[in-house]
Parts: C-alpha cells; structure tokens; sequence
C-alpha cells in the first residue's frame, strides 16, 4: 500500500495545488511534498526486501491487481521496490520537496498551476520506479513528459517553446522505438508470458522461450530488441549523439525543472538501461556490444566534458557535464561486475544530488543577476557568500572530491570496469574515461575564477544582495546527504549490491 | 602506553573540529578562529609526541577503524573479495611524520595571529578554517593504513590548497593561482588514481602493511612469476608504481608538473609555510617513504625517481637564482629541495630522503615564516630590492633566518648539510654502479652550488647592506607571536641534523644515527617496513672510491667546497652597501631562466591553445553536424507535413480512394514481410 499512497498524495496534492490560490501554493505544494518525503524515508528505513525485483527477489511494498486483459495478455497494476529502485524513489521525493522550496523565489506567475505539475510529476516518477508491469511503467513513463513539457514550455526562457518542443518530441519518438521493440520481444516470447508483468517476461528470456517473430530468428530478434530499447532509453540518459536536447532543455527551464531534469529524469534513462538492456538480456545477446557500447560510454564522458569547456552559460557548462556523468554510468553497467553496476546505480543517485544542488546554486546567482553568463560576471562571492561557498562545494563534489558521494560513485565504477572480465581492454576503456576528473576540474575552476572569484563586477542593472534562506537551506540539506552518502556509501550500496548481485549471478561470468 | 593508540583518532580530528567551528561560529569569536585552531593543533602536537613516545618503547598500532565499502571482486591474483576501508597506521616513520605536520602547524597558527589578525585581515573564519581542514586532512593521510584512504585525503589537501591560495579571492591572480594548483595536481591525480585502481583490481588489497598489504602481494606475485594484465609481474608492478608516482610529481611539484609551486605565493606567506614545509608538498614524498616497498620492488622506478629528483633539484634551483621575490625564491628553492628527497629515495636512500624530508620541514616553515616576518617589517613588500639592511632592525628575525638558510645551502653543522649530504652521498655510492645514477647524483651536486648561491644572495639583499626603500629604513615592528615560532624553528634548523649524523659515524664509528635506528625498528616498527626490510629488497650495488671513509669525505668535501663557492660569490657579488643587478650580463641565457624555461608558457598553451580550442571545435561540432542533423529531420518532416497536407483536399471521394490504396499497400507490404506469397 505504500507505494500507492505516495503516487496517491502526490496526485491528489496535485489536483489540491492546481485549485488553490496562487498566493499559497508554494507553501501549499511543500507541505504536501513532505508526506511522500517523510514516507519514503520510513520505507528506506524499514526496507526488507532482497535480491532483484526482476529476478525472483523478495519485493518490499509489493501490491498487485488486476487491471485490464488484453487479449492473452493481462496487465496489472504491480509495484513493488527492490535495492535498486528504492534510493531512486527516495532521491525523487526529496529533490521535489526542495525543488519546491527553491522555486518559492524564481516563480512569480501562475503559481498554483507550476506547483501542481510538479507534485503531477512527483507522481509519475514514484510510479516510473516502483512499477513493475511494462505496460504500467509505460503509462508513468510517457506521462512524465507532459508535465516536464509544460514546465519548460510556460516557464522557460526565451527559447522555450523550442526547447519544449525538441525535448517532447525527441523523448517520444525514442519511446516510441523503444515501445515497439519491447512488444515485438513479449509476442515473440509467444505462449511462454501472459502479462506484461516484468519478472514473468524476464523469467522466460532466462529459460530461453524467445522464439522467432516476424521472420526474425531468437537470436537476431534478441539483438535488434536490445539496441532499439537501448537507443530509446539513450536519447533520455543522454548519450553522444542523442544528447543536444539536454542543454536547450536545460537552457530555457525555470531552475526547479532544471533540478528535476538532471536530477531525477536523466536517471528514468540509466534505470531503465539497468532493467530491461542489462537484466532481461541473456550475455551472449549483450556480448557483441560491449565495445561499442563502452567506446560510446567514454565519448560521452570525454566529448561531453569537452562541450563543456567550451559553453560561459553556467546552466549550459552543468547540463553538458551531466552527459558526462552519464557516460559514466553507461561504463559502470557495461563493465558487469558488482562495483561497475552497483556504482552505476550509486552514480545515478550521486548525481541526482549534486547535479540538483549545482542547478540551485546556479538558479540562485541567476535570481540575483538575471544573467548565467560567466562573461557578465565576477567576484559574486564578495556578495553572495554562503550561496557561492555552498556553489564551490558542490562543483567539488561534481569533480569527485573524496569524502562526497561523487567520489564514492566514481571510484566505484572506476574499480569495477578496471577489473570487469566481460569488458575486452577493460583497463584502457577505465584509464581513458577517467582523464574525465581532469576535464570536468578544468571547466568548473574555469567557469568558478570568472564568475565567483576576482574584483566584484556584473553586467547586468541589478543590485545583488544575500541570497534568502529558503533559497539557501534546500542547498544545505542537498549538501549534507552529499556529505553523507561519501563518507557512508554503505547507506545505500549495501542495498544496491544487494539487487545487483542476481543480474551477475545469471550472467554466469 | 598500549593505550595511547586509543586517542589515535582525535590527532586528525582536533583540527577537524576545529574547521567547523571556525567555519560556523569563527565571525563571532574573539580572535576569528585562531583560539581554537592553536588548541586543536596543540593538541594533536601533543598526542603526536606521545605516539612517538609509545613507539619508541616498543609498541606500533595498526588498526582498521572503518569499513568504507566492501563488495565482491576477484583480483587479478585471485584473491576474492575486497574492503575499502579507513585505518590507522602508526609506525615511526608516520609517528615521526605526525609530530613534525603537527608541530609546524601549530607554529603557523600562532604566527598566524601576528600576520594575519595584527594585520587587520578580513576573512579571517575562512582563513583558520581552511588551516584546520589542512591540517586535518595531512594528519589523517599521513596514518592513512591503506592507499585509498591516502588518496582521498591527498586530494582533500589539494582541495584546502585551493581554498588558502585562492584567500584573497578578490584578486585576478590569487584565483588564477589557486586553479592551476588545484588543476596540475589533479593531472597527477588522475594517473594516482588509475593506479590506485590498478593496485585494488591486480592484488584485492591496499593495505601498507603486513601479510595481506599489496607490498606483499606484489612480492609474491613476482617470485611466483604471473602474468597480471598481460604484462609480467615485474613490468606491471613498475607501471602501477609509475602511475602512483604521477599523483607524487603533482602534489611534490616536481618536473614536469612543477609549475603550480610558485604562483601559488599568492597566498598567505603562513600557508606558504605550510604547504612547504609539512604538508601538501611533503605529501608526495611522504607517499614514495609510505610505500617504500613498492618502489623497491621495481627497479626502473626507483632510477626514475632518482633522475626527476636529480633534475629537478638543479633545474628549480638554477630559476631561483634570478628572483627578486623573497618568496619567489624560496618557492624554487622548495621544488628543489624536494628533488633532493626524491633523489635520495629513488637510489635506495630511504633513511637520507626521510631526514631531509624533516629537517626541511623545519627550515622552510622557518624561512617561510621568516619571510612572512620580513613582509611586515617591509609594510607588505615583497621584493629584495627594495629592502636590505634589516639586520640589525630585526636581530631574531634575522638570525633565525640566517640560521634557516646556513640549513638550505647545505652548511655544516646546520641540519640542512647531514640530510642533503647523505641523499648525495647514497645516490653517489649507487652512481658509481649505476651511470643514470650518476647523472642524477650530479646534477644534484651541481644544484648544491646554485642552493648557496640563490639562498645567500637572499639573505644578503634583504638584511646586509643599506636600506634601499623608506620602509626598510622604519620597518614595522613585529610581536612576539611572530617571533616565538621563528625561535623554536631556528633552533630546530640548527640542531636538528644530529638525529642522523652518518658522515661521523663513518668516519669514526661513534653510534651517531639515531634516525637510521629509529626507521630500521630498533625501538618499534612494523615487519616490512623497516629500513632494514627495504634494503633487502633493493637491486641496487654499490661501489667505494678506495675506502668507505675516503668515499665519505669525498662526497661530503665535494658538496661542501659547491655550497661554500655558491654561498662566496653571492657574497662578493651582494654583499656589499648598494648591491647591483647582474641580471642583464646573463644575456639570452638570463631571460629563458627568467621565463622559467618557458615551463609554463607551454603548459598555457596546452590548455588554452590546444584543449580549449579542441573544446570550442567541438562545440561547433555539436551544434552543427549533432544538433543539425536532430534539426534536420524535425525540418525534414515539417517541409514533408508541409506538402503532405495538400493532399487534404476536403473530398470525401478522395479520401476513400486513399484510404483504400493504403490499406492495400499496407496489406501487401505485410503480406510479403509475413511470407503469405512464399
């Protein structure tokens, strides 16, 4: 029941915020998104489930029911949580509950409308995690974009209906394929399913059900199922070249979405990679990927490092870094080993922290400045000491300075794709993703001397003073759980490991 | 004293509380800051020397405290599993090691109150904190038990290196500065890292000591005579040990990722003192003595050391024979006296490395220090040539100084001469073996002779002859807070050396090595890591020029007659009433040295003319060829709706008629995809 009572408060707070006064609903939205805060972080605490959701594990919150029977096929509404999904549920609620703190500033107009579509998101990211039927998970899935689509396209910058527009289209038409491959593998697993239920399908990948579809053998069907699903979910993560959606989105949206985007959407990509590409496929399917997949993986770190040395828009410089914390999500999954996959997942939830407090700490010079261009700006820390100390500490952990989470994740998947047998070169793929640390320390000092540091001077006609404390605190908590996570990575890895052993336990390696 | 060990954590985490008061309530403390920073570093000063207490009584700790993480992963060697974990390692070189990071520390924070707070800073919270979280940071790396705890906390050093150079935020070159630091050590980073992952992914552990350490496993794996990664054992111990010594050239400033160093003057002379003297520069090293073993394993390392130290020992000292800095000239003069220990580590010198790594933990916090004295004397002036004359303005700041500098150019019976004459001694013994060995045992003896020359030409220009400015005439006075450290650090600088005087005990047999004794466990020490151990496993020979005496005096007259000629002719040259510049007889050979050999124009130019173009290539890339093509198609399908819907003619007829060939089409392609028509 749980699960449905946080998808339940966050959609009826929803609702509740969409009819209530402007005035309030900031206020309102907050003291709603603390029900699913304070729960989530009950659930994490009394977490007993084991093993993986898809392969066989004990399920923690599980409910089922029946929903609707579609032909042989019955759909069902099934969730439940496993160690993988549930840090990312906690990570949701919590980004949104400070989200909304940190929009009570930027946000001006049409409160009450803004603040109900982010608690409408809320709902859907909760199910996107917990949902374990594919026709569930499908609904969430695609139902996370409207709102994400209407935030941006009412609230953004200037360029916002491009931006909204690339971004929904783009992300569709990726489901789209991605949507078709997957229904094309349930037929040709023929007789062996009859639901979508995500463990039924993936127990019968195991047992070797798939037969041929539409002229396609096993084996070919397999393969093609398994790169159209993985281009689908790489156009969300973003991976090079599916990516230039990614700063234009971030680019033109209000900073709350731009904390929600990085922090939780980007991971709705790397999840899925994780549970369908990297659980359901036997190793002999994944096995003539590998290289390209972990070449792509390092041009996505590396490229994606390079694009960011090259932008003097703070919000563009965190958004390409974004792509290249992916790329190293993607190498972590690739490598197959209990640190690589692990630290993937530990990444996801790294990141979705320290990316959601540099997309703050960025909003909060903005709404003093009204600029993001490091060219309009120095000294800031001579006026906005606490925001810009709170804007260096997180541009540390975002290099992997030890002792955050950034580090923990990194050093992780670092550890598991050097020592990955599954991966050819391992060591060489490892040593060049990792020059990374270096690149992504160059930029954010570049971007941080121009803009923070040096004689105070700003461009634009504004007089910036301190920034408030609800404009602060959401930064210090962010701050805290980074703090935390990297000196006790245990928290959660334990817990991650826990729902990651299973998938290597099948891959026989 | 088994005890003792139990207060082993509070060492690192004094500073580290007081960091966050600092931090948090330091605006609203009397002194900003100071009060608890001196308590907490007095604190751990004290616990430090109890630990070197117990340990000379026979006792060591070693003790895993901490699980970081754990998980499965079979190593290359087989060992399954593996733990990250935060342990403490307490043997006498880290006890030795703990005592002088603490001490100088302390010694930075009392001055500090003269330098920073008399002089009216502001920022002063940030200030103290950022000393605390040094502090903490190199205690705890230097009792690190396992590699990755080291790492972690070298870096976190780089980060407190960054906040204190980059002090004076409001500058343009104190944040340039603080970047580069930041930056180049994090280059040398990056090859540590990768090495700390090769170590954990080849052997399943990172242990320092005992059975289960990599040092162990390294040596087994050797004998045993493997292959790990596709190379033997031998050749891969070598590459991950060259990899670990990426991150020690960074933090060490040594060639080529020296360049950091001096600009990184523009922070506080305080932290100057400390990142010199005790703690982010003497990490490097530190690192190479922690994990000596290693590097004995492998004999191309050690050669490799040897000749970066070699060289950079008289490459920085030729630069820093041109500065009109005070501190410029001390900031060469660190990179190379750090070229001096990675000399003397790389030919085996392990004693020799560690005693100079000590005795020049005192006098540059002293020099340093004693500059900072100087720089208010000065009203903040910095360059030499507008001072001179201040000897007998200022008699304790110049004779400490004095003091410190008969230590840096190697005069005896200073400690600077014992500690760098045996790294030249050691490395000359090998040398004549060994011909590399002997490169680099002689560019470090010619480096001695530039040592005594740059070092008193300082010395002369700033306190001998007639004051050249109106503030050398009236110096500004300085307080006791200033002078008390100057006091216990020329005192060190002086005697310091007779912990390890091996020339007498060559020469005459007299039992003089104390240090020797102490590193090689006679009173405590881990299996492993003694001198003795080490030796066993370097592959080094070593020659005589006629006997062991005559070899001593040999190597020790040769050092002696460079430093005395170095230190003459600065003499001749600066010591006079009104002391000229030379600068311009040196001719082409006087600019590129005044350019630092163009070290850093190319290292600019790596970054700037060759990544940040790539970068903005790349830029161009996306957002033409990337982002058009994903551009192209939504154009593509507009310009293709565009026409397609001139097709809406309103007909119901047509409609029909579409509708109807389309199904068919549909039904066909279907059709023969499904292979109906086979």
């Amino acid at each position: 029941m749980m699960i449905e009572i946080l998808i339940g408060v966050a959609l009826i707070g929803a609702f509740a915020t969409f009819l209530a006064p402007n005035r309030i609903a900031g206020k309102l939205a907050f003291a709603i998104s603390l029900i699913p805060a304070g729960l989530s972080i009950w659930m994490f605490s009394a977490f007993d489930g084991s093993g993986n959701a898809l392969l066989g594990g004990d399920l923690a919150f599980e409910s089922q029911a029946a929903w609707i029977t579609l032909g042989a096929y019955d759909i069902t509404w099934f969730v439940g949580l496993d160690g993988s999904s549930l840090p990312l549920v906690v990570l949701t609620t919590i980004l949104v509950t400070l989200a909304i703190v940190s929009s009570w500033t930027p946000i001006d107009d049409r409160e009450s409308q803004f603040y109900g579509l982010v608690l409408f998101i809320e709902a859907n990211l909760i199910g996107v995690f917990a949902a374990l039927d594919f026709f569930l998970w499908f609904v969430f899935w695609e139902a996370v974009l409207i709102p994400m689509y209407l935030l941006i396209g009412i609230w953004g910058g200037p360029r916002r209906k491009y931006a909204a527009i690339k971004f929904f289209v783009y992300t569709n038409v990726a489901s789209l394929l991605m949507f078709g491959a997957f229904i094309a593998l349930v037929f040709g697993l023929g007789d062996s399913v009859t639901s979508f239920a995500l463990p039924e399908i993936t127990a019968a990948m195991a047992a070797g059900e798939l037969g041929s579809f539409y002229g396609l053998g096993p084996t070919t069907l397999a393969s093609a199922v398994f790169v159209a699903m993985f281009v689908g979910f790489a156009v969300k993560v973003p991976i090079v070249p599916f990516h230039t959606w990614l700063p234009d989105a971030h680019v033109e949206a209000p900073t709350p979405a731009s904390v929600l985007l990085a922090g939780v959407l980007l991971k709705m990509g790397t999840y899925a990679l994780l549970r369908f590409n990297f659980t359901m496929f036997p190793t002999e399917i994944i096995e003539p990927f590998v290289l390209p997949i972990a070449a792509i993986a390092v041009i996505s770190v590396i490229y994606g490092a390079m694009l960011a040395l090259a932008q003097t828009d703070l919000k563009r410089i965190v958004a390409y870094s974004s792509v290249s914390s992916m790329g190293y999500v993607i190498l972590g999954l690739i490598a197959f080993t209990q640190f690589g996959i692990g630290g993937a997942t530990f990444q996801m939830v790294s990141h979705g922290l320290i990316s959601g407090l540099m997309f703050m700490a960025v909003g909060v010079i903005y709404n003093a400045t009204h600029t993001r261009m490091v060219t309009d700006m120095s000294g800031m820390a001579d006026r906005m000491p606490v925001a810009v100390g709170i804007l260096i500490a997180g541009a540390f952990g975002y290099m992997g300075l030890p002792l955050m989470s950034g580090f923990a994740a990194e050093f992780y998947i670092f550890f598991g794709a050097f020592e990955s047998t599954f991966l050819e070169y391992a060591p060489i793929f490892t040593a060049l993703a990792m020059f990374g640390i270096v690149v992504v320390a160059g930029y954010l000092l570049f971007a941080m001397q121009r803009a923070v540091f040096g004689p105070y001077n700003l461009e634009t006609d504004y007089e910036v003073g301190r920034a408030p404390l609800h404009d602060v605190a959401p930064m210090f908590v962010l701050l805290g759980l980074i703090i935390a996570l990297g000196v006790a990575p245990e928290l959660i890895f334990e817990m991650i490991t826990d729902a990651v052993d299973p998938i290597l336990d099948g891959g026989e390696l | 004293m088994e005890g003792v060990f139990d207060f082993a954590p509070a060492i690192a985490v004094f500073p580290l509380v007081a960091f966050v008061i600092a931090l948090a309530f330091g605006k609203h403390l009397p002194k900003k800051g100071a009060i608890p920073g001196i308590l907490a570093t007095g604190g751990s000063l004290l616990l430090s020397a109890l630990m070197l207490v117990a340990v000379s009584s026979g006792e060591v700790y070693h003790e895993t405290l901490y699980e970081w993480a754990a998980g499965d992963a079979t190593s290359a060697t087989g060992v399954e599993g593996i733990a990250f974990t935060f342990g403490i390692l307490i043997d006498p070189l880290a006890a030795l090691m703990l005592v002088i990071v603490s001490l100088v520390a302390f010694l930075v924070h009392v001055f500090s109150l003269g330098y920073m707070n008399a002089e009216g800073e502001t920022g002063l919270p940030r200030y103290y904190a950022g000393l605390g979280l040094f502090t903490f940071s190199m205690l705890a790396f230097v009792y690190a038990d396992n590699l990755l705890m080291a790492f972690m906390f070298f870096e976190l050093v780089g980060l407190c290196s960054f906040l204190l150079i980059g002090f004076w935020f409001r500058t343009k070159s104190a944040p340039s500065a603080a970047k580069k630091a930041f930056l180049v050590t994090r280059f040398g980073d990056y090859f540590f890292l990768i090495g700390v992952v090769a170590i954990a992914a080849t052997f399943g552990t990172l242990q320092f000591a005992g059975d289960e350490s990599f040092v162990a496993a390294a040596q087994t794996a050797i004998d045993d005579g493997g292959t790990l990664f596709g190379f033997d054992a031998q050749t891969w111990v070598t590459i991950t040990g060259l990899l670990v010594l990426g991150g020690v050239l960074g933090k060490s400033a040594q060639f080529p990722l020296h360049t950091w160093l001096p600009d990184a003057m523009e922070g506080p002379t305080t932290v100057s003192a400390l990142i010199h003297a005790a703690t982010m520069v003497a990490a490097g090293v530190y690192l190479v003595a922690r994990m000596f073993g290693y590097y004995a394993l492998s004999p191309t390392t050690l050669a490799i050391i040897a000749f970066v130290g070699g060289f950079t020992a008289l490459f920085a000292a030729t630069m820093g024979v041109v500065k009109d800095d005070i501190k410029q000239v001390l900031a060469y003069s660190t990179i190379s006296q750090y070229g001096y220990m990675m000399l003397g580590l790389g030919v085996g010198g392990y004693v020799a490395g560690v005693f100079h790594l000590m005795n020049h933990a005192f006098f540059k916090a002293l020099l340093f220090l004693g500059a900072g004295s100087v720089i208010v004397l000065m009203h903040h002036e910095q360059d030499m040539w507008k001072m001179g004359g201040l000897k007998d303005k200022a008699p304790v700041t110049y004779y400490t100084f004095l003091a410190g500098a008969l230590a840096l150019a190697g005069i005896i019976p200073f400690s600077g001469f014992w500690s760098k004459d045996e790294i030249l001694y050691d490395a000359f013994i090998v040398g004549l073996e060994e011909p590399v060995i002997m490169a680099a045992y002689a560019m470090g003896l010619a480096a001695v002779f530039f040592t005594g020359f740059y070092t008193f030409r300082m010395v002369f220009l700033t306190f001998h002859g007639e004051p050249r400015s109106e503030a050398a005439e009236d110096p500004h006075p300085v307080g006791w807070s200033i002078k008390a450290p100057l006091i216990v650090l020329g005192v060190l600088a002086v005697v310091a050396g007779a912990a390890n005087l091996a020339p007498v005990y060559k020469l005459t047999g007299l039992e003089l090595t104390f240090l020797e004794s102490w590193l090689d466990g006679e009173y405590g020490a881990i299996e492993g890591l003694t001198y003795g151990a080490y030796g066993e496993l370097l592959a080094y020979e070593t020659g005589v020029v006629g006997t062991e005496q005559l070899t001593v005096m040999i190597a020790a007259g040769l050092s002696l007659l460079l430093a005395f000629s170095g230190a003459g002719v600065a003499w001749k040259l600066y010591n006079v009433p009104e002391p000229v510049v030379y600068r311009d007889r040196l001719g082409r050979v006087g600019d590129v040295i005044e350019a630092n050999y163009y070290q850093d124009e190319y290292q600019v130019w790596l970054a700037e003319g060759v990544t940040l173009p790539l970068a903005r290539a790349a830029d161009r890339f996306d957002q033409t060829a990337i982002d058009g093509a994903v551009d192209g198609v939504s154009t593509a399908s507009l310009f293709g709706s565009d026409r397609l819907k001139r097709i809406q003619t309103g007909i119901v007829t047509n409609y029909a008629a579409l509708l109807v060939t389309g199904f068919i089409v549909l039904l066909l392609v279907l059709g023969y995809a499904g292979g109906w028509f086979l």
